[in-house]
């Protein structure tokens, strides 16, 4: 029963820090139907900055947040204003392509700057504990503040589009730019708006992660591939789908340890020789397969 | 008058030509170039300065004469046989990736004409770069990749020196008995229900997934009960579901084979899971490098590593005191597995060129096959290097051995390894059961 429950939780817990990965990807898609696989390379210069602001002035690794919040908002603005700008005028292929040139830069230069090491941080307030709630339920402290924030984040995203006329304007310019610019509504500062809060959501949500994952210039790709998921089952665009279907995720990646609760619960031997663990990720996408073969708009998305 | 003119300027012109000959004289001496291929960065990286560091120290000493060294190679300057002709090596880093790996290996052997390899670390990547080698004919040394596979493919111009897997995992089932025996200095015999269930997580390339077979064959001929055996990728940036999937086993004893960054993780993750083996053993690599220490520092005490040198060798080995010195101050740290192993590595290089006398390959060959380097010569505990060269394993060191040690805290704070297998040269009292997190 304990491995059940703490892989339920361990579930719920990665499943919102997976979630507030997700959530750049689906306001930037919502705001302008842009796919942005560069997506995960922004976690990574989250983590990254997280980790070296850590390292280079001592603090702690969660004081970081706000610096790297910065970098992804200034990040996300200058990819825009300099880069995703002029695809908007291309077809949608030259979107897509344009994208993935600018995760091919990004991960390049870092691999030119810190090389291909795995760096980890090893010290912080709560790197490394975690507390016993008792029936072998184990809480990571780094995995519950990430989940903390992961509320807080969508929380706030949720306020803004739905309680300010910034966000009114967003919504506006999702639903329909052309209405929208006819209405008033500076359409390009709202996208370089979407993109900032995209890049500043991601990269809090990486310099999170760093606290208890490593990071290496490769790291983006197993992220973008995760956030897809995530979108494409809540719905491209929808805020809440998002949250949700990162939970969802997150209980998905914990097929494992379920398998290892039947496994020691009936006892059956042949259970234990199969390589669950190697496959956790495969359930991810196959789910993401089924779910665009059989519902395309996600569990949450409009129906257009 | 004329005559001394003349004569002064015959002798000056003489002396010019003396001075334009001698030099171009003197260095006309031959260089033997040999390729070193390591992880020098990437997850590895850590054990890729190691290794390195071991190699240069090696060829420091057999380019020239140092004093206070009691090993053939360092008495002389060069290769004696070849008039003293001095080894060069160049370096490449593969990244712990097999195809970069083999790319490096052709390039090293068409562009740079290198005589010889050395390398490579990760058993995936000596797998294929012993592949070119073999293509070539280019002779190739390994002192530190430990997949069984890599001597049973009756390759010709591949040579190890390391001890391989299954002798490891044979001295860790050994142990176990041993403690069940109470044959373990400082602690009674366990009972063997104690320690009677097992997990594995291995890293999935050549290496670890090998250890992981060898365990669970050993598993099965010792009578232990392996409850779970899985591979995961090394590069993985979290095993919080695989450190879930051990625990959830409930095993006594939890065996890994792992790189360094995965290493580290691993034992943060058990850690921050409260998992309570009763004993942890790592496979090396990873569980060996200064890095996994200085990282995870008082966490590591109580974890067993397999190995095949440690600090405290230099107290029953004079040469490896005095080779341990040199390391020392050349980098900080004490020789580890790596370092001893790549520095044995490059010394068994000097040892076949100065009986082969020549760079020829065929000669290389026959020399390598004739080895026998005696104990006394080494750094590592080993009964000295002589290779197979009939049966199922060709090029395999037969004189090796291995030694299990345990990171203990010291009096003055200090994390060390102490031996805990072979018993007979233990150093310590193990600490036993695993001290829970």
């Amino acid at each position: 029963m304990d491995i059940l429950l703490s892989s339920i939780v361990a579930g719920l817990l990665l499943g919102m820090v997976l979630a507030i990965v997700a959530l750049g990807l689906t306001i930037i898609f919502g705001v302008m139907d842009i796919v942005n696989f560069a997506h995960g390379e922004f976690l990574m210069i989250g983590m990254y900055t997280g980790l070296l602001t850590a390292q280079a002035t001592g603090i702690d690794p969660l004081l970081t947040l706000p610096v790297a919040a910065a970098v992804g908002f200034v990040l996300g603005i200058i990819c825009y204003t300099g880069f995703i700008r002029f695809l908007l005028r291309g077809p949608m292929i030259a979107q897509l392509l344009g994208t993935f040139g600018l995760m091919l830069l990004l991960r390049n230069l870092a691999l030119l700057i810190f090389g291909s090491e795995d760096r980890a941080l090893h010290h912080g307030i709560l790197v490394g504990k975690s507390f016993d709630i008792g029936m072998g339920i184990i809480i990571p402290a780094t995995k519950l503040a990430a989940a903390g924030l992961s509320i807080a984040a969508f929380g706030g995203v949720w306020l803004l589009m739905n309680r300010t006329r910034i966000g009114q304007a967003l919504t506006a310019t999702s639903l329909n730019a052309q209405g929208a610019r006819y209405m008033g509504i500076p359409t390009q500062r709202m996208n370089a708006l979407a993109w900032g809060i995209g890049g500043g959501t991601v990269t809090i949500a990486g310099a999170l992660i760093v606290n208890f994952w490593s990071v290496n210039p490769f790291i983006g790709l197993l992220f973008t591939m995760i956030a897809f998921a995530i979108v494409a089952l809540g719905g491209f665009g929808s805020v809440p789908g998002a949250f949700f279907a990162g939970l969802v995720v997150g209980i998905i990646t914990e097929i494992p340890g379920f398998w290892d609760f039947l496994t020691y619960t009936f006892n059956w031997e042949w259970m234990a020789d199969v390589p669950m663990t190697s496959l956790k990720y495969m359930w991810v996408y196959l789910a993401y397969f089924l779910i665009m073969v059989l519902r395309p708009r996600g569990l949450f998305g409009w129906k257009q | 008058m004329k005559s001394l003119l003349k004569s002064g300027v015959l002798v000056l012109s003489l002396l010019l030509a003396i001075g334009l000959i001698l030099p171009s004289g003197a260095t006309a001496e031959k260089v033997i170039k040999i390729g070193a291929i390591y992880p020098l960065t990437g997850g590895a990286a850590a054990a890729g300065r190691e290794l390195r560091a071991g190699v240069e120290l090696a060829v420091e000493l057999a380019n020239s004469a140092v004093a206070n060294v009691d090993m053939s190679m360092a008495k002389n300057a060069g290769i004696t046989s070849m008039g003293g002709a001095k080894i060069e090596i160049i370096f490449k880093d593969h990244e712990g990736n097999p195809t970069l790996g083999a790319d490096l290996a052709k390039k090293l052997i068409l562009d740079d004409k290198v005589d010889g390899l050395l390398g490579c670390y990760h058993s995936s990547v000596t797998k294929t770069v012993s592949a070119v080698a073999e293509q070539y004919g280019v002779p190739m040394i390994n002192g530190s990749s430990t997949s069984p596979a890599l001597t049973t493919r009756g390759f010709k111009w591949f040579w190890r020196t390391t001890p391989h897997d299954v002798w490891f995992t044979r001295d860790l089932f050994e142990f176990m008995n041993g403690l069940t025996e109470g044959k373990v200095k400082g602690v009674a015999a366990v009972p063997k229900k104690d320690i009677m269930t097992l997990a594995a997580a291995c890293e999935k390339t050549e290496w670890g997934s090998f250890v992981s077979e060898v365990i669970e064959q050993f598993s099965k001929e010792y009578g232990y009960d392996l409850k779970k055996s899985m591979l995961y990728a090394k590069e993985a940036p979290d095993l919080s579901s695989e450190v879930r999937s051990l625990k959830a086993s409930r095993a006594d004893v939890m065996l890994f084979a792992s790189y360094t960054s995965d290493a580290i993780l691993m034992i943060k993750t058990l850690k921050a899971q409260k998992a309570q083996p009763k004993i942890v053993w790592g496979q090396d690599a990873g569980f060996e490098v200064p890095e996994f220490r200085a990282t995870l520092g008082d966490s590591v005490v109580g974890i067993l590593t397999r190995t095949v040198f440690l600090p405290q060798v230099v107290q029953v080995k004079k040469v490896a005191g005095q080779v341990n010195a040199l390391y020392k101050a050349k980098t900080g740290n004490d020789l580890t597995g790596a370092s001893a192993r790549s520095f044995t590595g490059l010394q068994t290089w000097v040892h076949v060129l100065e009986k082969a006398g020549s760079t020829e390959p065929a000669a290389i060959q026959k020399a390598a096959n004739d080895l026998n380097i005696p104990g006394n010569e080494l750094v590592v505990p080993w009964a000295g290097i002589k290779f197979s060269t009939t049966g199922d394993e060709i090029g395999q060191n037969t004189l090796g051995s291995g030694l299990i040690g345990q990171y203990q805290k010291a009096a003055d704070g200090q994390i060390v390894l102490e031996i805990v297998y072979p018993f007979d040269v233990a150093s310590a009292d193990m600490i036993y059961p695993f001290p829970k997190y």
